[in-house]
């Protein structure tokens, strides 16, 4: 079975040999939504400008942990995380942390595209303004620049006061990586940010990610295993609210520690 | 073949009801505007009311009518479009939340003309309004704020959930979210309950007969200054609506003319919540394209 995986799944990319420093240190993480333990005890190092995947079937917990990151369960009025996420020398889950600051530093793509109902370049000048940035040249400016990130720019540089609506699903995605860009993050999270896709954006949006690890730490929670294989540095394999196996993405998927890591992996469930 | 059979009917069912629907409607607006338009004249608009001879306009009227409505829009959007605010994006769910909401959708629905007598006991009695504009607005304002925080709670609740995920995850902040991006967003379906609740309040009569009165100083038009008692803008000053007036002509008027005053009334009525529900839809689409880009 194993052995058939590795016919399907190529490793191209993923270059790390020596090991990155941690950007963001996980250590017994619970999540709880009212009764439900949906996340239960997890440790985690998140190295820095790599990408990290979260993998695995659906409801093991991966995207409540991701959400967890930069504090957007706070939005769920049940949920309750214990533990601690450390990231330069603060416990993010800390009721204390200024969750706005937080969020302009670890930002977030979501799976569906979110572009707000405005021009394509008020979705990135928006949170800008907000963040503090008035000078006209420069909002125009880094709207290109991130634009440019995102390989959008061509595409959209003689249409930028049109709605973002009217953009295609794969544009609006990049879009809102690039709005996430404009605040200059050093994390950017993205849950399933390719599954509302069709496959030739899902590619464009992988390239880009590779091109953005040299400058970013990613965490992305992804369904499709071959896209991890393909983009990921290291793999966190995660199972019924517990992490199984984290490790290099190509040790994981070749030489997996955990029978259901290999189970999964070899498409026996989920 | 079954299965052929209902969908066929119930396809005519629901034709049928549309067309019922239609055909209601237009007669009404047809047969109110056939038998008002002759008696709509340049005149009628811009002469006062005569109590006793024919001839008599609606000048007066038409323009308490409108102020009323300003007023009562004045007093109910911010309050009601903050009140919205607060129960779709703040309040948390529990028992207060949704005592609030019992209260807003009982006071949505209670008649019209009950709010007409508490208007009297409390604002014109007890607070000491008289009978006067502000007295009219305050009653309105009664049974329109309910409807206003019902259609921006609702606006809000069908926006996407991802929009708010979005505009927090960029780090603004949840008022920030709310003004900037989820407001213009709903922006669309609030203006349309206002516009709805707008004309409601232009037509309403009942709530006004004990508030607003019955009657019209001699209103002097060259008179601006809001302190003068006979100015149009005088918000201590009875003030007779058109709808009011339709009902108050029909039912006591002694003046030879009456059927033409009414007639033409109604249909004046009738083109003014046209005319404004256009207007409103052209401003709004106008303010969401802004909004939203092109």
């Amino acid at each position: 079975m194993i052995q058939m995986e590795k016919n399907i799944v190529s490793f191209t990319n993923n270059t790390v040999t020596k090991e990155l420093p941690i950007q963001i240190n996980v250590e017994n993480v619970n999540i709880f939504y009212g009764d439900n333990h949906a996340v239960k005890d997890v440790n985690l190092p998140i190295h820095e400008k790599s990408i990290t995947a979260l993998i695995g079937p659906s409801g093991c917990g991966k995207s409540t942990f991701i959400r967890t990151i930069n504090r957007m369960n706070d939005l769920i009025p049940s949920a309750r995380c214990e533990g601690m996420i450390g990231y330069k020398d603060v416990n993010i889950l800390n009721p204390k942390v200024d969750v706005v600051q937080l969020r302009k530093e670890i930002g977030m793509v979501f799976q569906q595209p979110n572009p707000f109902p405005k021009s394509i370049s008020e979705n990135i000048q928006l949170p800008l303004r907000f963040a503090g940035v008035r000078n006209k040249k420069m909002l125009k400016e880094t709207t290109e620049d991130c634009l440019k990130q995102v390989g959008l720019w061509d595409e959209v540089k003689d249409r930028l006061d049109r709605s973002a609506t009217s953009l295609s699903g794969g544009q609006q995605q990049r879009l809102c990586i690039a709005r996430a860009l404009a605040l200059k993050p050093n994390v950017i999270l993205l849950d399933e940010p390719t599954s509302a896709l069709d496959p030739v954006s899902s590619a464009k949006i992988e390239e880009l990610l590779l091109e953005l690890k040299n400058s970013y730490t990613i965490i992305i929670v992804t369904h499709n295993m071959q896209q991890a294989a393909r983009i990921a540095d290291y793999t966190a394999f995660f199972y019924q609210g517990e992490l199984i196996e984290f490790g290099k993405t190509k040790t994981l998927f070749t030489n997996p520690e955990k029978k259901s890591t290999s189970d999964y992996i070899s498409g026996r469930f989920g | 073949m079954n299965s052929k059979i209902t969908n066929r009917i119930a396809i005519s069912v629901i034709i049928a009801c549309a067309v019922a629907m239609a055909a209601i409607l237009i007669s009404m607006l047809g047969y109110i505007l056939v038998q008002g338009v002759s008696s709509i004249s340049w005149k009628f608009l811009t002469t006062s009311a005569s109590p006793f001879l024919a001839g008599g306009g609606i000048k007066d009227q038409l323009w308490n009518s409108f102020y009323v409505l300003i007023i009562t829009m004045l007093l109910t959007v911010p309050i009601g479009v903050f009140g919205g605010i607060y129960l779709a994006e703040y309040a948390k769910p529990g028992k207060l939340t949704s005592f609030i909401r019992t209260c807003v959708e009982v006071l949505a629905s209670l008649p019209s003309i009950v709010v007409g007598m508490f208007g009297m006991l409390v604002f014109v009695n007890y607070f000491g309004f008289k009978y006067s504009v502000f007295s009219g607005a305050l009653a309105l304002t009664v049974f329109n704020l309910p409807v206003i925080v019902r259609v921006t709670e609702d606006g809000f609740r069908s926006l996407s959930r991802h929009q708010k995920e979005g505009g927090l995850a960029l780090g603004l902040t949840h008022w920030h979210t709310i003004k900037t991006i989820l407001l213009p967003a709903a922006f669309p379906s609030i203006l349309t309950g206002i516009i709805l609740s707008a004309g409601r309040v232009f037509g309403e009569s009942a709530a006004l007969l004990f508030t607003a009165g019955l009657s019209t100083p001699d209103l002097d038009f060259g008179n601006w200054n809001p302190a003068a008692p006979n100015s149009p803008l005088n918000l201590f000053r009875s003030a007779e609506t058109l709808s009011v007036h339709i009902w108050a002509v029909n039912t006591g008027g002694i003046m030879p003319d009456v059927q033409t005053i009414a007639n033409g009334s109604a249909a004046v009525l009738v083109i003014c919540v046209l005319l404004f529900n256009l207007f409103a839809r052209m401003i709004g689409k106008i303010i969401n394209q802004k909004f939203s880009g092109k």
